[in-house]
């Protein structure tokens, strides 16, 4: 990848940070889970500091010659908008947060969707043990992205190319419905939505 | 008049149908929205930029209709506890969406030519314009998937001067269809060169 300017680079981590959010909440409520949720608000909160940051960056851009009017606009435009979709994951990880049952209805949705939301627990004989992302490139080969690890006590949120899976990693993943059987099973088993793994 | 417009205020009336075809239709859509709106900003393009706020009418309208939905369907008060978090979900996939529309105010506020692409170019998913050769004719999209990766989606078709939006996987494509498609760099030169090179 090419060297980008600093507001660019953290422009793309505040997208990506917001796709993963959503994810994250999504998550949250399928495992019924709260440290997901909570995580989910914190990076809220980053998000929305992070927000002001990128906004004065704009600003100060021009300030410096360096950007026009026009684009300073557009940036800040899109910095709210990320931003707007970083609440809306915060508002569905809050039903988690309240401790709210969700009606099952909401899992036959996301079973139904075109990009559904898995997990499974790392076995000692899968191919995936002791293996990176950037070797197993699952994106490529199952469509699936990890949203987040659970090893140990320990998560890992929105792991990068260098995080090697290891045997009793617990992996969140989303991606394709019809490759969810297939990528469960070369990981090892399956953590069925609904009964939190301690 | 733009269609969107048009649509906007359309009385929305009950249509029997279940919670689950809604709510799953109103995540389905947040998500593509979100890339068609990239694909909009990155391709200078109104057409999808309309299509973008044609999705984002529908999501409000899908909002009254599954507030309907839940109304008729809840009986008791635990019904009432578990419907509220999915009203809840979707509301937040009905912001999503709004967001989308946001991200395509971009192209009507500024300018000539597209100021974002080196930003939505990065990153590890990308959306590329790819075009369809004749030699896979009347090719399914899944079989496209299956040949190349499932990591990919075809976001949007052009056909001619007709733009197909979200289309059926099982969808054939025709010579010249131009795809609008998403995923990772090393897949779409996959697809790139599955399809012969030109876009």
């Amino acid at each position: 990848m090419k060297e980008l300017r600093e507001i660019d680079r953290r422009l793309l981590e505040f997208k990506e940070n917001a796709e993963l959010m959503v994810d994250l909440a999504y998550s949250s409520l399928l495992y019924d889970n709260r440290v997901i949720a909570r995580e989910v608000d914190v990076l809220e909160t980053l998000m929305d500091r992070e927000q002001n940051a990128l906004e004065r960056l704009a600003v100060e851009e021009v300030k410096n010659g360096e950007s026009s009017v026009d684009r300073a606009l557009v940036y800040i435009r899109l910095i709210n908008a990320l931003e707007t979709i970083g609440d809306a994951a915060r508002e569905i990880a809050d039903v988690e947060l309240r401790d709210m049952d969700v009606h099952p209805v909401f899992q036959m949705s996301v079973r139904d969707s075109e990009r559904t939301i898995t997990a499974a627990i790392i076995s000692g004989e899968s191919r995936f043990n002791g293996k990176t992302l950037k070797e197993l490139d699952l994106p490529k080969e199952y469509g699936m992205w990890i949203i987040a690890i659970k090893r140990g006590n320990r998560w890992i949120y929105g792991p990068g190319a260098e995080v090697k899976i290891t045997a009793g990693d617990w992996i969140i993943a989303s991606g394709p419905p019809d490759m969810e059987d297939e990528f469960v099973e070369a990981a090892g088993r399956k953590v069925e939505w609904d009964t939190e793994e301690d | 008049m733009k269609l969107w417009k048009k649509k906007e205020f359309e009385e929305v009336e009950y249509e029997p149908r279940s919670v689950r075809e809604i709510l799953t239709e109103m995540k389905d859509i947040s998500e593509v929205i979100v890339d068609l709106a990239y694909a909009a900003v990155l391709f200078n393009s109104s057409e999808i930029a309309e299509e973008v706020r044609l999705l984002e009418v529908e999501m409000d309208r899908l909002k009254y209709q599954l507030q309907m939905t839940v109304m008729l369907a809840t009986r008791t008060t635990e019904d009432a506890e578990q419907l509220a978090g999915v009203l809840q979900v979707a509301n937040a996939t009905e912001h999503i969406s709004n967001a989308a529309g946001d991200i395509v105010s971009l192209l009507k506020t500024h300018m000539k030519a597209p100021i974002l692409p080196s930003v939505l170019r990065e990153g590890d998913e990308i959306i590329s314009f790819i075009r369809v050769p004749e030699s896979v004719r009347g090719m399914r999209i899944e079989e496209l998937y299956d040949e190349v990766s499932a990591g990919i989606r075809v976001l949007a078709v052009k056909r001619g001067k007709r733009w197909f939006y979200d289309p059926e996987d099982n969808m054939r494509l025709r010579e010249n269809d131009r795809l609008v498609v998403s995923g990772i760099d090393e897949d779409l030169d996959e697809v790139r060169k599955y399809l012969g090179g030109k876009a």
